[in-house]
């Protein structure tokens, strides 16, 4: 598999590669500001493409990282390597019905699994670290910090019950 | 005034209705001008406050056009880039030029016909790969560089075309003296002026205004063209910090520029002895002549008359840049010369643009069919 990557004047980055099969995989991030990806089947002569905007291209690039679980629920794994291979998973995940109305400190969430919600985006308004008396509703988006283990435990325990 | 706010309101809905459509919005603007304007219903006149946002339109253009010669970067293969600059110079220029010269304009004017006639327009080309999905075909990245290659060959052209009759040593003398002057003061001053662009507040915006304006009035007031210096403060600027500088400066040339090409319109005059026959063989040139370049480059380049097709289908449009001659040099006739074949151009090549695709394909299944007819004869 071989990167290259050239600036093209007026029209932004391209990220060109040919996986070992010989397809060919382009991205240009334009100066528009859109993010353009192309797919050459080998012996094809046209390509096809896919335009996207930058959060649709992240999210792209979650799914082939093998990072998410579910459709609209994701997740990141950072790994600081520095520091004795700490590995840190945060992961979103959507308020059912059933939790509507109770509070992080009701849920104890901390105490059961360990896992602690640092952000919830409510109707795209964002409520970083969240206080315990903070009450969820449906629908809510949580972000849940923790170890994967953590994590796994506040999807069963929390979510599901 | 009132005329100069109605040419903005009906750019702005012209802009709307392009964006909607997809399709380039340079020719509206000049048609809204044309209608607008002299020509047409004589409810916009051009007057000093017009003249004054259009002059500073064709300055951040041009601007623009310095910071994007940024020495590091370079193509791959400068030599194909070097033949295929070459050949469409040679062609496109030269049919131009001999075809206005024929038609019975002078010398000079032919000169700049055939220029604007050369000059694609670098706006509409990168917009049209972008947006119709082009940018991964093995004719692109020659495309986007040939477009580099004219406006450096534009370059050349202002500076023969603004020495004009003086005394010629002394003129270069005096612009080499300004350029020494501009690149020692973004080399010596680089850390400087990053600071000032790094920083949050309206300074960044007002010191690119005021660099671009101080410049263009010192170059008047010592006697060098301004359109070059302010080509030369671009290319300067494009050492320190080029995307903040861009940043900075598009929203000034995104309006100034419509003005420019809406008070270009309104300025033209139909009556000033222009026939019509001549403006339509020009019109029909522009489209062949980019046919017959663009063959020869792909066939010399990619040994594919197909490869020609797609470099011809993506690079007819002729906008801002012939414009900015027409309306630094030309005559009144000129100007509406440039002006038809402005619209023309980018009325075609939005269309070729959109369906080369459709027509390669329609082109290669039509001779697969006739070798399919051909095989049952040779192998009797």
């Amino acid at each position: 598999m071989a990167l290259r990557s050239l600036k093209l004047p007026g029209v932004g980055t391209k990220y060109e590669f040919m996986t070992d099969k010989g397809d060919t995989v382009a991205i240009f991030f334009t100066t528009t500001g859109t993010i353009q990806m192309y797919t050459l089947q080998k012996g094809c002569q046209s390509s096809s493409a896919a335009e996207m905007t930058p959060v649709e291209a992240r999210r792209l690039g979650n799914i082939l990282t093998g990072a998410i679980i579910e459709a609209d629920q994701e997740s990141v794994e950072i790994a600081f390597s520095a520091l004795a291979d700490l590995r840190v998973t945060i992961h979103t995940f959507y308020i059912p019905r059933a939790r509507a109305g109770q509070t992080i400190e009701d849920l104890q969430i901390r105490a059961k699994t360990g896992a602690t919600v640092i952000a919830v985006c409510r109707q795209d308004k964002n409520i970083i670290n969240p206080p315990p008396s903070f009450a969820f509703e449906e629908g809510d988006a949580a972000l849940i910090i923790g170890e994967s283990d953590q994590i796994k435990k506040f999807e069963s325990e929390i979510l599901v019950e | 005034m009132e005329g100069f706010i109605i040419a903005l309101f009906v750019c702005l809905v012209l802009a709307l209705i392009s964006k909607y459509l997809s399709v380039p919005a340079i020719p509206f603007y000049i048609l809204a001008g044309i209608v607008l304007g002299k020509a047409g219903l004589g409810i916009v006149q051009s007057d000093e406050i017009s003249q004054f946002f259009s002059e500073i339109g064709l300055l951040f253009l041009l601007f623009f056009m310095g910071l994007g010669l940024k020495l590091d970067r370079m193509i791959a293969d400068p030599k194909k880039l070097l033949t295929a600059g070459i050949i469409g110079l040679i062609v496109d220029m030269g049919i131009g030029f001999t075809a206005a010269y024929l038609l019975g304009f002078t010398l000079l004017e032919s000169f700049i016909i055939g220029t604007a006639f050369y000059i694609t327009s670098t706006a509409i080309v990168i917009t049209t790969l972008i947006e119709n999905r082009k940018l991964m075909m093995k004719e692109a990245e020659l495309i986007i560089w040939l477009e580099v290659f004219e406006d450096i060959v534009l370059i050349a052209i202002i500076a023969l075309l603004s020495s004009g009759d003086k005394d010629l040593l002394y003129f270069f003398l005096k612009i080499v003296l300004a350029l020494c002057v501009m690149y020692a003061i973004a080399h010596y001053g680089k850390e400087f002026l990053v600071s000032i662009l790094d920083r949050d507040d309206e300074t960044p915006i007002l010191f690119t205004f005021a660099a671009v304006l101080t410049t263009a009035a010192l170059a008047i007031m010592f006697g060098i063209p301004d359109s070059m210096m302010v080509i030369a403060l671009g290319a300067a600027l494009a050492t320190t910090d080029p995307e903040a500088f861009e940043q900075h400066a598009r929203p000034f040339k995104d309006v100034f520029l419509v003005m420019f090409f809406v008070f270009f319109g309104v300025t033209i005059n139909f009556t000033a002895g222009t026939d019509l026959f001549s403006i339509l063989i020009l019109c029909l040139l522009a489209v062949v002549s980019k046919f017959i370049s663009g063959m020869l480059i792909g066939i010399t380049i990619y040994g594919s008359a197909m490869s020609g097709l797609e470099i011809w289908a993506n690079t007819i449009s002729r906008g801002e840049f012939s414009i900015a001659l027409a309306v630094l040099y030309g005559s009144a006739v000129v100007g509406t010369v440039i002006a038809a074949l402005v619209i023309f151009t980018t009325i075609v090549g939005a269309f070729t643009a959109k369906y080369s695709t459709w027509m390669r394909r329609g082109i290669t299944h039509r001779s697969r069919r006739k070798a399919l007819m051909h095989r049952p004869h040779s192998s009797r």
